[in-house]
């Protein structure tokens, strides 16, 4: 291996031979697709977005520098401190649904049965397809006000919901669609479940331990990792839920729906605040940090790290 | 070893050049045109500064690349693709590329088009055009230099296309006014007489909740909430008085208290289930689905242009009636205005050809044969005497309400053909007040003090 840069080169190789076959010119040019990309398509915007944020740029007319103005307006404006409301609300209510409900699949799919990888491709069908504005659409038309599901409701004789034109209904929706879409989480739920080794559950159905007792002191514990992954995997991405409501409400009604980065893009598109966006997604960025952040700490706490155990 | 390294290296390399090559093959493509009309930029370039690149290319026969959008409902996406066809048959040089959009849609990509100066060469607009005004290449110079033929029109349907100094912004695609389209079979099942064309907005108000009391529907589907309560809301007050003021540099009106009844009583339908909710109207996508064609509501706001789709949906006789008014001998609010105009874009390379394809589109009696006045009423005297010979009833409907509208007393006042900038974010936040207003967060009176304070913000 020419691993030894600077070694005396017994072929007699010129120096760009010695560039070439070096093994960190291959390792970068190996990345440079990733590199390049990153820096154009996520670096330059991300410090262009941070300098518009300070400017009152609207698209059409050429920007003013304005300093933190948009930051201490934000504070200020009512629309924006719900939006943060209903996101928080939107993700307590959501991540926790999804999760059990992707470790509750998880679990069943654990038994031995020639039809458990079917299932699993069936299940993880929502995840692929979930997001697009296609599905959105259905689930708009689902809940419609004479849809599939009230159309049923009405068949059993309960009383029907108007799911959108009620502001504390609208958000139920939504929430089922996020949960519905629980198949990445599932897999990887079930990928850790398999690493739980079979001899800890023979040694406690020794002791006489039941179901109940087997799964909350020794699956949960030893699948702790995997959760604190799924936790913070689903916490970012339920933190830009923007498809779902976009689609389905527009953020109606009376703004129940009005997620962050829902309007984020009202702001920025719609009426054309770029600047006053840009700030937005800042600040967005920060919360979400924050969020993460406390995350990682507590879950000394609750994670069960067998290194150190 | 070795041979393995280069060939990794080697390959890496070209999966570098892959990427890099898509990621310009939008440019590429449009230098690529850039290349194939060096020739006829030159003398564009040339024309650029006095401003007329028309006379160069007029008798081209290049190929030119143009590319269009404009929003609408399917009626309009089919003709429009129909006329677009005609002209390229006619013109084997020019390729159009159309992109017909929701009205929504249509704004939002507008504006990130501004942003990277890629404009449609041919777009459409309304009364909103000055926020595009940089973008809006005036169509003066080939009307001066003949590339447009005006004799057809007459001025006053040139200066609804105009701005205040006289620029030539764009050209009409036709006129028309608003109105209240109705079901007089729903009306008359429920036993309510058919509104005139003094009706107040107590009557629309009685006759909403009378219908949804006997027959179990919405009496009134989805208004436009922005022009009924807020922009032609406040003309109706009295002559002369108007949101904005005519320089668009202001508010045009000084009590906010005009704009609290329309607040009040659109909450106090929607309490009373005369109304769609905010979510059944989100259900409502465009004319062609609104609740007046499935029968679920006897009446409904349109732009006249657009009760011949309303009607050919709903497959039933509806009738058209001007707005309700504040005061049954109170102005009208409603008048005659473009209803909407086709654009040059400054982004163009070709604004000569752009500009013959908009001539084309308004003027030629063909082209508006396909297009049978969906935009509204043709400003081209030829094209509205071709079309008057064969219209249907409906259509003959939409010519004689737009007529009554045109007779009503103005006192005197002429219509501002534009409205400001900040009219976007204005109409956002009223109906977000609105919204507050229905779900009960705030008063009519708070919300119209708070809408009146913002909108004078913005100044």
């Amino acid at each position: 291996m020419s691993k030894k840069i600077n070694a005396p080169d017994k072929s007699g190789r010129t120096p760009w031979n010695r560039f070439v076959y070096n093994t960190n010119t291959v390792g970068y040019v190996f990345a440079a697709p990733f590199i390049i990309g990153f820096l154009i398509f996520t670096i330059i915007p991300m410090l262009s977005s941070l300098y518009y944020s300070c400017t009152d740029y609207n698209l059409i007319e050429k920007e003013n520098w304005i300093g933190l103005s948009n930051y201490i307006y934000l504070f200020q404006d009512p629309r924006f401190l719900n939006s943060i409301k209903v996101t928080l609300q939107y993700v307590f209510l959501s991540v926790p649904t999804k999760l059990a409900f992707a470790l509750f699949i998880a679990f069943l799919l654990t038994r031995p049965s020639r039809l458990v990888s079917f299932y699993r491709s069936l299940y993880y069908l929502p995840s692929l397809i979930g997001g697009s504005v296609a599905v959105a659409l259905v689930w708009k038309e689902l809940f419609a006000r004479k849809g599939l599901i009230n159309t049923n409701l009405a068949a059993l004789g309960v009383s029907t919901i108007n799911w959108f034109g009620s502001m504390t209904a609208a958000k139920w929706p939504i929430i089922i669609m996020t949960a519905w879409q629980f198949g990445s989480s599932m897999l990887i739920f079930a990928a850790g479940l398999k690493e739980i080794p079979g001899s800890y559950y023979e040694a406690a159905k020794i002791d006489g331990a039941n179901g109940r007792k087997i799964f909350w002191k020794i699956t949960l514990p030893c699948l702790s990792p995997v959760i604190l992954f799924n936790l913070i995997m689903q916490l970012i991405s339920s933190f830009m839920v923007f498809t779902q409501a976009f689609v389905i409400t527009a953020g109606g009604p009376n703004d129940a729906t009005m997620y962050y980065a829902l309007y984020v893009y009202k702001q920025g598109i719609q009426s054309r605040n770029m600047g006053y966006a840009s700030a937005m997604s800042w600040v967005m960025l920060l919360i979400m940090g924050v969020i993460t952040a406390i995350v990682f700490k507590t879950s000394k706490h609750w994670v069960f790290n067998e290194a150190e155990g | 070893m070795r041979i393995k390294r280069f060939l990794a290296v080697l390959l890496a390399l070209a999966m570098i050049l892959a990427t890099a090559a898509c990621t310009k093959s939008d440019d590429s493509t449009n230098s690529d045109s850039n290349a194939a009309q060096g020739a006829d930029n030159n003398s564009a370039a040339s024309g650029d500064t006095g401003n007329k690149a028309g006379t160069g290319d007029s008798a081209s026969t290049e190929p030119v690349k143009l590319r269009m959008a404009w929003w609408g409902s399917q009626t309009r996406h089919d003709r429009t693709i129909a006329v677009i066809e005609l002209y390229e048959s006619l013109h084997p040089n020019v390729d159009i590329e159309y992109e017909p959009m929701d009205f929504d849609g249509y704004f939002n990509k507008l504006a990130t088009l501004v942003a990277s100066n890629e404009v449609w060469d041919i777009f459409q607009l309304g009364s909103n055009f000055p926020t595009y005004q940089s973008k809006i290449y005036t169509l003066n110079d080939f009307i001066a230099d003949g590339t447009i033929d005006v004799s057809g029109t007459t001025d006053a349907f040139l200066r609804i296309a105009a701005d205040e100094k006289g620029n030539q912004v764009g050209l009409c695609s036709g006129v028309n006014t608003y109105g209240i389209a109705y079901d007089p079979a729903l009306f008359a099942a429920a036993g309510v007489a058919e509104p005139t064309e003094n009706w107040t907005w107590d009557d629309y108000k009685k006759a909403c909740t009378t219908i949804h009391e006997k027959l179990g529907i919405y009496g009134s589907s989805k208004f436009d909430d922005w022009q009924a309560g807020a922009s032609m809301g406040v003309n109706q007050e009295g002559f002369g008085i108007g949101f904005f003021n005519k320089t668009n540099d202001g508010l045009g009106f000084t009590d906010y208290k005009m704009l609290s009844d329309y607040l009040q009583m659109r909450a106090d339908l929607v309490d009373a289930g005369a109304y769609p909710d905010p979510g059944a109207c989100q259900e409502i996508s465009d004319i062609e689905n609104d609740f007046v064609v499935s029968g679920e509501a006897a009446m409904t706001w349109v732009a006249s242009n657009q009760f011949v789709s309303l009607c050919t949906a709903a497959g039933r006789e509806l009738k058209l009636i001007n707005p309700p008014r504040k005061s049954a001998n109170g102005p009208a609010g409603v008048s005659i205005q473009s209803s909407q105009m086709l654009c040059v874009s400054s982004d163009s390379k070709y604004p000569a050809e752009a500009a013959k394809f908009i001539e084309f589109f308004q003027s030629n009696i063909d082209a508006n044969q396909i297009l049978l006045a969906e935009r509204g009423i043709p400003t081209f005297t030829a094209v509205r005497e071709a079309l008057a010979g064969n219209l249907t009833d409906i259509e003959k409907a939409v010519y004689e309400y737009v007529d009554v509208v045109g007779a009503f007393d103005t006192g005197g006042e002429t219509v501002n053909p534009s409205s400001p900038a900040c009219t976007d974010t204005i109409k956002e936040q009223y109906n977000y007040y609105l919204n507050k207003v229905i779900y009960k967060e705030m008063t009519a009176d708070e919300a119209a003090k708070a809408i009146y304070d913002f909108a004078a913000s913005q100044f």
